[in-house]
Order: C-alpha cells, then sequence, then structure tokens
C-alpha cells in the first residue's frame, strides 16, 4: 500500500461513485460499452467476412510489417497502464499525480494516433487504398473507427484535465475521470483483438 | 409553471418545450411526433391500397409506387411505431417504478430530438425529389451506387442513422433507469410487468441496433465514398448486407412487440381486477423471448441459400419462439378467467390483441418451416403475417395503451363511446385488410409489386382489402377527433383515474407535478398500489420526509446538437463536406459546452411543492 | 472472475485502509505484456502451422482481454454485475455475428 498523504477528508475513497448521478453515469457508460462492443464486433465480422477479397490490391501479408504494430500495441498498452495509475491516484486523492498520469496518456494516445495515420499513408503508396478492395474498405474502417475512439479519448481526457484544473478533484469532476478511464481501457481491449485477428491473422494466412 | 426564487432560468411556452428534459414532456412530444409520421405512413398504406384496388390501375407510377412501400415500411416502423413506444416509456416507467425522472433526463431530451430531425430528414426527401425506393430493408445491389444512383437511398441511410441515435440513447437511459432508479422496496421480481417488458426491450435496442449503425455506415461509405463492402464486383458480398440488417432487423420486431406485450399485460390485468396470472413466468417467457430473438435472424433469409443445415437449425430455433409466446397468451386468458371484466376501450384493445396476435403468430410458425417458406416467400403472405403481428401485435397494443394511460398523461379522460368507435372500426377494418391478404399470397400474388393483370381471381380480394384499409383509415380518424374533444375538456382525472389500478403511477395526481413523487414511495409487494388499496389506505406509505426536491435544469443543448446532425447529414449527402464538418463541429461543440459547464438544477422546496407544479 | 477478491468483505465505511496499490496493475500490465510478446513470437517464428498459430492467437487476446477488464477496468470488484451482464451480452451477439461472417459469408 503507498502512502496517501493528500486525503482532504471532504472526499469519500472512491469520489466517482458518491452520488447517485455518479453511479447512474457509470452504470450508463458501462452499458454504452455494451453497444460499442457489438459495434465493433459487427465492424469485425465484417472484416472477417471480406478479408480475403483483395482484388488487384496487396495480400495482408505483403502489407503488414509487424514492427510497427508492435509498437502501437507497446504505446496503447503502456497508455492504457498510466490511466489505470491516474485512477488510482485519483483514489488517493493525489491531484498533482493523477493529471501527471492523465497527460501521460495523452501523450501515448497521440503517438499511437501518429504510427496510425502514418502507416495509413504508407498503405496507401503502397496501392491499398479505401477503394481498392473489399478488403481494403473494411480494413480502414474497422481500423479507422478504432482510430477515431483513440482521436475521440484524446480530446475527451483533454477537456477533462482541463476541468480537473479549473474546478478541481470533486465529485462532479471524479467521475469523469472514471469514466474516460474505463473508456480508455476499452479502446485498448478492443485493439488486443484488432492486432489479433487483423494483423497477425494477416501475417499467418499469408 | 410556479414562480421560483432560483437561478436557473425556468421557460414557458414554446421555449418550455424545446428545453424540457421532464419525461412526461419528452413523452408527450414522442407521441405528438409519432402520430403525425403515423399519418403520413397511414397515408402512404391508402395512397397504396387505392393503387391496388382494382387490376392495372395508374393512380401512381410505378416508382411512386416503390417510393410509397418504401416509405411506409420504414416510417411505420422507426419513426411511428418506435416512438409511440418511447412515448408510453417515458410517460409511464419512471412513475411505475417511483422514480423522480430517468437517469439521464438531458439524453432523454437529445434522444427525442435527434430522432425527430432523424426522421424530418428522411421525410424531406419527398421534396428534394429523390425517395428510397429500395424496401424497408433496402437490400444490395438495389440500394448499392450501381443500381441506385440518386439520393434517394442516402434519405434512408442517414435518416435512419440520426433517428438511430436516439433511439440507443433511450435504450441506455431506460435501461439505467430501471436498474438505478426503482424506489426503496421495489425487488426485480416486483417491478410492474410493462417495466420489465421496457427493461428488456432496452437491452435490445442496445445490443441490435449498433449492428443497424453499421450497416448503414458501411452502406453510406459503399454509397457515398466509393467503398466496396457490397459491390460484388470489388469482392464485396450482397449477403454480408442481409445478414447485418437481420441480425438487426429481427430483434427490431421484438423490440416493438414486446412492449405491446407489457401493456396488455397491465391492462388485462387492471380490468379484470386480478393480479397478472403466472408472473414469474411471464418475466422468464420475455427473457428468453429476447435471448431466442436474436438467434433466429436467417429464417428472413431461407431462400438466400445458406444450405439445409442452416435453414433447418434456424427453423427450429424460431419454432421455439412461438413455446415462451404461448406461455404468455394463456397467462393473459387466465388473467381474464373469472375476473370481472370491464368492457372499456383499452381492454377492448387488449382482449382484441389476443386472438389477433396469435393469428400472426400461426403464420409465424407456418412460416418458419423452411420448405414451406420457399412457397410463401416474397407473397402476400408474408405482407399478412406481419401486419397481423406489427398491427394487430403492436398498434392495438399502442392504442391499449394510449387510452390507458391517456389520464395519466394528460388529465383527462378520452371519451369512452368514440373510443369503441375507434376500435371497432379499427378492429374490423385491420380484418377486412389483412385477413384476406393470406389467401392473396397463397393464390401466388407477389409483394411490393405496383400492379397485377385482371382475371386472377385477385380482383376482388384485393377491392375487399383496399375497403378495409379505408375503414382502419376511419378508426384513426374517430381517435384524433377524441383527443381533440377531450383537449376541450377540463382537466379533471382522478389520480387512480380507472379506480382499479394497480401499479405506482395511479397513486399520483393525474397529471402527476412535475417530481412526480413528492415522497418517493415504500414498495411493499407486487402491485404496489394495490396492495396498499386493500390494506386500506388511501396513499403510499412514504420512504422519506417531505424536503426539497432536486431537479434536473432545462437545456436547449440537445436541440441545437441534433440540428447539428441535421445539417451535417445533408452535407454529407450532398457532397459538401465543409456543411458536414460545420454541421458536426456543432454537434461536438455542444457536448464540450455539457461537458464543462455543470448542470447543478435547482430545487423545488417543500412550500412550492404544495402549490401542485403541474407537467 | 479472480481468487484475490480482496474487496468483497469489506464494508462501506471500513474500507479506507483498503486502498489499491500499484502493484497488481503492474501485474496486470507484466501480463499483458508477456501475452502480446508470445502472440507475436508465434507469428514471427512462421514455423507453426497455421491453425495452431490461430488458436495460440485468439487464446492469448482472450486471456488478455479477461485479464485487462479485471484489473484494469474494476469488472472484479463488487457491484458489476450489470456491466459484466451487459459486456456478456454484447459478447453473446458478437459471437453469432462473428460464427455468420465465417462460416456463411466468407467460406
Amino acid at each position: 500500500m503507498s502512502a496517501h498523504d493528500h486525503v482532504d477528508g471532504q472526499l469519500p475513497h472512491e469520489p466517482e461513485k458518491a452520488t447517485l448521478e455518479a453511479r447512474n453515469k457509470i452504470l450508463g457508460f458501462w452499458i454504452f460499452l455494451g453497444a460499442e462492443t457489438v459495434l465493433f464486433g459487427t465492424l469485425f465480422s465484417a472484416f472477417l467476412a471480406l478479408r480475403h477479397n483483395i482484388g488487384d490490391g496487396p495480400t495482408a501479408n505483403e502489407l503488414f510489417q509487424l514492427p510497427l504494430v508492435f509498437a502501437a500495441t507497446m504505446i496503447l498498452l503502456t497508455s492504457s497502464l498510466t490511466s489505470v495509475f491516474a485512477v488510482q491516484a485519483l483514489h488517493h486523492h493525489n491531484k498533482r499525480a493523477m493529471i501527471g498520469w492523465l497527460v501521460v496518456t495523452i501523450v501515448l494516445g497521440l503517438g499511437f494516433l501518429g504510427l496510425e495515420i502514418y502507416e495509413f499513408i504508407h498503405y496507401v503508396h503502397e496501392g491499398h487504398g479505401f477503394t481498392t478492395s473489399a478488403f481494403s474498405s473494411s480494413f480502414y474502417t474497422l481500423v479507422g473507427f478504432h482510430g477515431a475512439h483513440v482521436a475521440f479519448g484524446v480530446v475527451w481526457i483533454a477537456i477533462v484535465i482541463g476541468q480537473i484544473f479549473k474546478k478541481g478533484l470533486t465529485v462532479v469532476t471524479a467521475p469523469k475521470v472514471y469514466i474516460s478511464a474505463i473508456y480508455w481501457h476499452f479502446i485498448d481491449v478492443v485493439w488486443v483483438f484488432i492486432f489479433t485477428v487483423v494483423y497477425l491473422m494477416g501475417k499467418v494466412a499469408g | 409553471m410556479a414562480a421560483h426564487g432560483h437561478t436557473v432560468k425556468r421557460y414557458s411556452g414554446l421555449m418550455d418545450w424545446l428545453t424540457t428534459v421532464d419525461h412526461k414532456k419528452i413523452g408527450i412530444l414522442y407521441l405528438i411526433a409519432g402520430l403525425f409520421f403515423f399519418l403520413i405512413g397511414g397515408l402512404e398504406a391508402i395512397v397504396m391500397r387505392i393503387q391496388l384496388m382494382k387490376p392495372m390501375n395508374d393512380v401512381v407510377s410505378a416508382d411512386t409506387f416503390n417510393e410509397l412501400l418504401t416509405m411506409h415500411g420504414t416510417t411505420m416502423i422507426f419513426l411511428a411505431a418506435m416512438p409511440m413506444l418511447f412515448a408510453l416509456m417515458n410517460a409511464v416507467i419512471p412513475l411505475q417504478i417511483g422514480a423522480r425522472d430517468v437517469a439521464f433526463p438531458f439524453l432523454n431530451s437529445l434522444g427525442f430530438w435527434t430522432f425527430f430531425f432523424g426522421g424530418l430528414l428522411l421525410n424531406l426527401s419527398w421534396f428534394a425529389g429523390a425517395v428510397p425506393d429500395a424496401g424497408w430493408t433496402s437490400y444490395v445491389p438495389l440500394a448499392g451506387p450501381t443500381y441506385n444512383s440518386g439520393h434517394g437511398v442516402d434519405y434512408y441511410v442517414i435518416g435512419l442513422q440520426i433517428a438511430g441515435i436516439g433511439t440507443l440513447l433511450g435504450g441506455i437511459n431506460f435501461m439505467a433507469t430501471i436498474i438505478n432508479m426503482r424506489a426503496p422496496g421495489l425487488s426485480f421480481m416486483r417491478l410492474p410487468m410493462f417495466t420489465w417488458t421496457i427493461f428488456i426491450t432496452s437491452a435490445l435496442i442496445v445490443f441490435a441496433f449498433p449492428v443497424l449503425t453499421v450497416g448503414l455506415v458501411a452502406l453510406m461509405f459503399d454509397r457515398l465514398f466509393h467503398a466496396n463492402f457490397f459491390e460484388v464486383g470489388n469482392g464485396g458480398s450482397s449477403v454480408l448486407w442481409e445478414h447485418i440488417f437481420w441480425v438487426f432487423g429481427h430483434p427490431e420486431v421484438y423490440i416493438l412487440i414486446l412492449p405491446a406485450f407489457g401493456i396488455i399485460s397491465e391492462v388485462v390485468s387492471t380490468f379484470s381486477r386480478k393480479r397478472l396470472f403466472g408472473y414469474s413466468s411471464m418475466v422468464f417467457a420475455t427473457v428468453l423471448i429476447a435471448f431466442l430473438g436474436f438467434m433466429v435472424w436467417a429464417h428472413h433469409m431461407f431462400t438466400t441459400g445458406l444450405g439445409p443445415v442452416a435453414n433447418g437449425l434456424f427453423s427450429i430455433a424460431t419454432m421455439l419462439i412461438a413455446v415462451p409466446t404461448g406461455v404468455k397468451i394463456f397467462n393473459w386468458l387466465f388473467t381474464l378467467w373469472g375476473g370481472s371484466i370491464r368492457f372499456t376501450t383499452a381492454n377492448l384493445f387488449g382482449i382484441g390483441f389476443i386472438p389477433t396476435f396469435v393469428m400472426g403468430g400461426v403464420t409465424g410458425v407456418m412460416l418458419a418451416s423452411a420448405p414451406a417458406d420457399f412457397q410463401y416467400h416474397d407473397s402476400y403472405f408474408v405482407v399478412a403475417h406481419f401486419h397481423y403481428v406489427i398491427v394487430g401485435g403492436l398498434i392495438f397494443g399502442i392504442f391499449s395503451g394510449l387510452h390507458y394511460w391517456w389520464p395519466k398523461m394528460f388529465g383527462r379522460m378520452l371519451n369512452e363511446t368514440l373510443g369503441k368507435i375507434t376500435f371497432w372500426t379499427f378492429f374490423i377494418g385491420f380484418h377486412m385488410t389483412f385477413f384476406i391478404q393470406h389467401f392473396l399470397g397463397l393464390l401466388g400474388m407477389p409483394r411490393r409489386v405496383y400492379t397485377y393483370l385482371g382475371g386472377q381471381g385477385y380482383d376482388d380480394m384485393n377491392f375487399i382489402s383496399t375497403i378495409g384499409a379505408f375503414l382502419m383509415g376511419v378508426g384513426t380518424i374517430a381517435f384524433l377527433l377524441n383527443v381533440f374533444i377531450a383537449w376541450a375538456k377540463p382537466r379533471n382525472a382522478a389520480g387512480d383515474a380507472w379506480e382499479d389500478g394497480r401499479t405506482l403511477e395511479w397513486s399520483i395526481p393525474s397529471p402527476p407535478p412535475e417530481y412526480n413523487f413528492q415522497q418517493t414511495p415504500l414498495v411493499r409487494g407486487y402491485d404496489a398500489w394495490w396492495k396498499e388499496k386493500m390494506d386500506g389506505k388511501t396513499a403510499m406509505t412514504p420512504a422519506e420526509p417531505i424536503g426539497s426536491i432536486h431537479m434536473p435544469s432545462p437545456s436547449i443543448l440537445p436541440l441545437i446538437m441534433s440540428i447539428g446532425l441535421f445539417i451535417a447529414g445533408f452535407g454529407f449527402m450532398y457532397d459538401r463536406l465543409i456543411v458536414g464538418g460545420i454541421g458536426l463541429a456543432i454537434t461536438l461543440g455542444c457536448m464540450v459546452i455539457r461537458s464543462l459547464y455543470d448542470d447543478h438544477g435547482f430545487h423545488i422546496e417543500p412550500e412550492d411543492q404544495e402549490k401542485g407544479v403541474h407537467a | 472472475m479472480s481468487s484475490n477478491h480482496d474487496h468483497a468483505a469489506s464494508g462501506e465505511a471500513t474500507k479506507r485502509h483498503k486502498v489499491e496499490g500499484p502493484q497488481k496493475h503492474i501485474v496486470g500490465f507484466v501480463m499483458s505484456l508477456a501475452l502480446t510478446i508470445i502472440a507475436f513470437a508465434a507469428v514471427s517464428a512462421g514455423e507453426i502451422n497455421a491453425t495452431f498459430t490461430y488458436i495460440i492467437l485468439v487464446s492469448m487476446a482472450v486471456i488478455q482481454v479477461f485479464i485487462q477488464m479485471a484489473f484494469w477496468m474494476h469488472m472484479k470488484d463488487r457491484g458489476h454485475l450489470f456491466p459484466i451482464i451487459g459486456i456478456l451480452a454484447g459478447v453473446f451477439v458478437v459471437f453469432t455475428m462473428v460464427v455468420m461472417a465465417l462460416y456463411w459469408v466468407w467460406w
């Protein structure tokens, strides 16, 4: 157990669950994640159904480069760890550490997005455009949807950081940190399936 | 509106309705919008029936008929039936669970406005001269860019996408509400049956609508950005669309019918003055139907060529659904059995529902038999089947619910004589229109055709069917008349308007004050209000002392966010990406504003509560 | 979901002393890291037959997701019944769809 000197006595241990409104938000967000699971699942199904229909474009094996994907995976996995550290700091009521971890999370998220944009540009130069084939359309839609979620998460967490600076750590702002962290983990979980199903299996299928 | 000394601005008149986050007012908005689209869809149906009244008729052209057909189906399912269900959900659920509002009042308002602007966008296609004409299922390649190059299907794709956001938000909201906001003592197995069915329906919405979202995105990418999801020439798969559509589409029909089951359960039990027979089996049947509902989608695709194994499995799974449905039918019959039945309009619709829905269910089992389906497929038999379950099931249920809860929603009783005229014209008209279509189908008349040659034995039956459709129109007009007459009357409905109310909503005034319950009630058993009445009480036992009540603030942001999406939709449709970007920026900007400025709400103090602030 | 359910016994008021430490998150991270490396290594090695590789890949992904959801998304904590039901229902729908996509559309 780490020391927690910053307990201000006002906030409960789990400030994100202190009010009914906050508990509603967390529950509602989990239900939303259930819906998101289906959303990504449908995108995965479409990709799985269409992945071998490459038309005139390159195959998955020719296209994907594992070192790049591995780097992206490591970045996102680490960012998931830093965001759970932020929640831990929240439970310790340590505002500075929390903001620090959230900033690291954002930076890693931006790094991931940078890699993904680089990767997409590279693929387009290889003749793997959005309109090339059913494989390319479903690939860009699935991975792009995930990327859009990452981008949304980066903006969201940035806004939450701003609010923590302005309003401090309260029972109103705490749920925002907690929910954005849950969202961020979910994005990482989806990525686990993307690197497995899209990239690694694409490599195996040759 | 009572005057308040609070800092939150309170609106009146039109602005009150545009900014409201009160579930009762949002329910009324859903009802108005739903009825409006119901009339449009009904009008489209009447025009189609006029066209089919005699052989080789030329009231409308073949193209117009396709458009009418598509818009009738899409409008009725997404813009009429679902909003009217949402109207009843909003009006009743928080009251039935003893809550002051839903879990997310702001999202509730956002859900309404996105639905409304999505529906508006879809229907504006009539004025743009580019109407969706690929059927409500929008099968590719017919709906793809190659064979449908105009903007028609774009309206379908984007309109439904925007309306679908609203529906999804509603589903999440009601799930969270029912899980978290129940009054003390109201355990899950004490929930009124309507609340149970709405809970399960909300779950179906949450897990089925994202599938439609992805399907529509894929079709939109194909149409607007030349993607290849369904373009067979570039490796796409048109069967994939059918799967995606029906993985959503089949749960969708249970999204529609389960609330009707709930309404009928409440109405039949109230007007038999009996506890609902077999409550736990009803709950179990509802859950089972929802579960099986996700595993039968391919029965819409028997003739696609999935092979005998798949057809056989889906055949059996589909027939299985008849079991829990049968449980429900018998439970209603046993509830009626030995009860002192009152034949109010609501109960007439409820009792009319039972045999009608059974007929729809029986043809459903017939269609579930894959080999036989090859014969019925694409004939009027299918049209007759799904109108028996959707009109004879859902719309009867909605009419029943509207007559039943009207005094609770508006504080005014509907006229019973006019109500009975509504029922008998609509009921007879319905069976006249659709019963005969079974035989048209068996004789071989294909569905979705704009005309037919004379002398094939179709002529008289089509004529009778059209007369029936007119009769349904008369029934609808009688209902509207009833509404307008009631509107002019004073608000004098009693709290327990039917005197036999069983659930919590009847323990408070009609219409309820904006905070619903001055004191959160303590629930001591199933049929909470009936139990108190039987114990000689005249009010629920409160679970808290009288105190200041916290209310959410009204907000204009949901309306602006929906307008943003509406603008974005047009922008993307007509290749004006800047306009699309501006629209999305408006919506996202509103989200940021909502996040930055905390909604502290306001309080209604006990002295103001006495004034009886009405919705 | 997990055996070290240390929050289960603690009441609402007495859990101040049970504030979480970073160890279990780091354990989760290391496990995720290991599973990821196994998956990438299985593919990079390229000498195992394809079916077996698929099985390794999918199992690694599923285990990793379980770990992350339990540890980082707090699903092993109390009060997460409805989140678990929600996600499982979503997974069930996804499963039917993936079967559909593989069996009827692709195959």
